[in-house]
């Protein structure tokens, strides 16, 4: 069987999850089976020189755009399929993979599964495990070949970083594809951290839907004031607009690693995992019980996040 | 311009989730159901967009509490309010009701059609890509700003690392919205009570138009908790336990 791996890069930078996916091949192929991976982007280079961990590497570029459409990917991959005839196709779980996954499903017939965890193989069958309800819940499914996976970030190890034999690279040029595009870049921003970056922070306080409403920010940033820490938030927190984008942790915000990640009142989410999971310290504070940040966090509580702060506010600031 | 907006009602996850006796359901009996975040802020997307643009929306709701959504749109803003007829007790699966909304997309004739990005009952696949792909209609995922400018629609997509990239489309398309460009508005009692006089219509649902899906085999839950310590419920204990780790790890004072 051939397996295509989809990839993913831009600004002369490949996605890690890249490299994920490739890993996630090799577990779903069986011996004899084919990884071909498959990039479409503005520059083919970083993909050139580090996807060579896969068996080949389609690759589409466009010098005319700075970042590929959805519309423009999901075409490029459709022929692609059509032209390899895969039994399996991997799609990063990505904003592009959003678009991407379904589209080739719609336009193949073919299963799709979402927010894949693991892969395993049954003959023409495979069984995969996949979050549902905010990663609650695990649906084991039973999946007919050919099919598409949508792959969570994160799942998978990332594959050897290396660069692609000049033989086993198949290039094409796809500026026709995006210049037919309906869907037409008119700008790409990025974004302006204005002096907060947690990317480097060292101490991050993280405040989730369970902190209730935007004046109760305030309790959760005197906490973050004590420890020295950058006060941060969830997307529904981002969202409801009670803290400024540039603050957002999570799969649509930013990827953060600092040595203390408390989170108080954040369900943990799959998307929001994706951001923080590798942090040195987590704490963790929600009245649930189920709430899956605690399967990433070293200390968990379950009590009220107001008592907890006032409590442990007081304790830092006394020294006792 | 007609907006069609599809509204999910799904268990809110916030909740205690159980499954059902056989292992491939969750236990809907007790559940909470509630509008899908990301609906909601279709929903308020579609609206802004009639505000300064000028459009019809259509509200399309699907699932339990479909009648208590609706009259909250109407009271929002929606002009049209129609349930979908759901199947009983199972999941909401945009694979399969992607027939059913691309149906509606052509016989209310829409120019655009808005809905969550994601649901979390989306397990085979979201509804944005295959009614998109169905509909031979451009589709975006995860926006965060919508604007009409020059009968084209602008859209700003949310990438990884805080990266945005704003696309220009000619409509008709197909948008999943992660975020409305403002935070969904509330509605005052008096709107609803008016809202509960306008008529709700009722849509059938079409074949889902695929041959061969996945299936659930069993669903469980997750095994153990991580290797953390649980600290417990009390207040007063947990911050004399997390005082002295932060201390001990050399995170007091700053």
């Amino acid at each position: 069987m051939r397996i295509v791996a989809c990839t993913e890069g831009s600004f002369g930078k490949i996605e890690p999850f890249s490299l994920e996916m490739i890993t996630a091949a090799r577990m779903a192929g069986a011996a004899g089976d084919e990884v071909v991976a498959f990039f479409a982007g503005q520059d083919p280079e970083p993909a050139v020189t580090s996807l060579g961990a896969a068996d080949r590497l389609v690759a589409a570029s466009a010098g005319n755009t700075q970042l590929i459409a959805a519309e423009s990917y999901a075409r490029l991959l459709a022929d692609t399929v059509a032209a390899e005839e895969p039994g399996l196709v991997l799609v990063p779980y990505s904003a592009n993979g959003l678009d991407v996954a379904g589209d080739l499903a719609a336009r193949t017939g073919w299963p799709l599964v979402s927010y894949v965890n693991e892969i395993s193989r049954d003959g023409d069958w495979l069984a995969v495990v996949a979050q549902v309800y905010g990663g609650k819940i695990l649906a084991e499914c039973s999946v007919p070949l050919p099919a598409i996976l949508m792959v969570n970030p994160g799942a998978f190890a990332e594959a050897e970083r290396r660069a692609v034999d000049p033989s086993k690279l198949q290039h094409s040029d796809a500026t026709p594809v995006v210049a037919e595009g309906k869907v037409r870049l008119v700008g790409v921003e990025v974004p302006n951290y204005d002096g907060v970056d947690l990317t480097t922070a060292e101490r991050i306080v993280c405040v989730g839907r369970g902190i209730g409403d935007e004046a109760s920010i305030d309790i959760a940033r005197g906490l973050a004031d004590i420890l020295g820490a950058e006060i941060a938030g969830s997307r529904p927190v981002v969202d409801s607009g009670w803290l400024p984008k540039v603050r957002q942790v999570g799969k649509s915000g930013q990827k953060v690693k600092p040595k203390l990640y408390l989170a108080l009142g954040v369900s943990g989410a799959p998307e929001h995992l994706e951001g923080m999971s590798k942090s040195d310290l987590i704490i963790a504070v929600n009245t649930d019980p189920k709430a899956p940040i605690f399967n990433v966090a070293h200390f968990g509580a379950t009590c009220d996040l107001f008592d907890l702060v006032a409590n442990l506010s007081e304790r830092l600031q006394t020294g006792r | 311009m007609k907006i069609l907006v599809v509204l999910r009602m799904i268990p809110d996850s916030a909740g205690e989730l159980e499954l059902t006796g056989d292992g491939r359901g969750i236990d809907r009996e007790w559940l909470d159901f509630q509008l899908n975040d990301f609906d909601d802020h279709a929903l308020e997307e579609a609206i802004l967009l009639k505000e300064a643009a000028g459009a019809t929306v259509v509200a399309v709701a699907i699932g339990e509490g479909s009648n208590r959504v609706l009259q909250m749109a109407v009271a929002r803003g929606a002009d049209e309010a129609i349930a979908l007829e759901a199947e009983a007790d199972g999941m909401i699966d945009s694979r399969a009701i992607a027939g059913s909304i691309v149906a509606l997309a052509r016989s209310k004739a829409a120019d655009l059609v808005l809905c969550g990005v994601q649901s979390t009952e989306d397990l085979f696949g979201q509804l944005v890509p295959y009614a998109g792909a169905r509909l031979g209609w451009p589709h975006v995922s995860g926006s965060s700003r919508l604007s009409i400018e020059a009968s084209a629609l602008r859209v700003t997509q949310e990438r990884g690392g805080g990266i945005a990239a704003t696309y220009e489309i000619a409509l008709p398309a197909v948008i999943g919205v992660q975020t409305a460009s403002k935070a969904p508005r509330y509605v005052s009692g008096s709107k609803l009570r008016e809202a509960s006089k306008t008529a709700m219509g009722k849509a059938a649902s079409e074949p889902a138009g695929f041959e061969r899906s996945a299936e659930i085999v069993a669903l469980r839950l997750p095994g153990q908790r991580g290797t953390g310590e649980n600290l417990g419920d009390n207040p007063e204990n947990v911050a004399d336990r997390l005082a002295s780790i932060l201390a001990a790890k050399g995170f007091a004072g700053v």
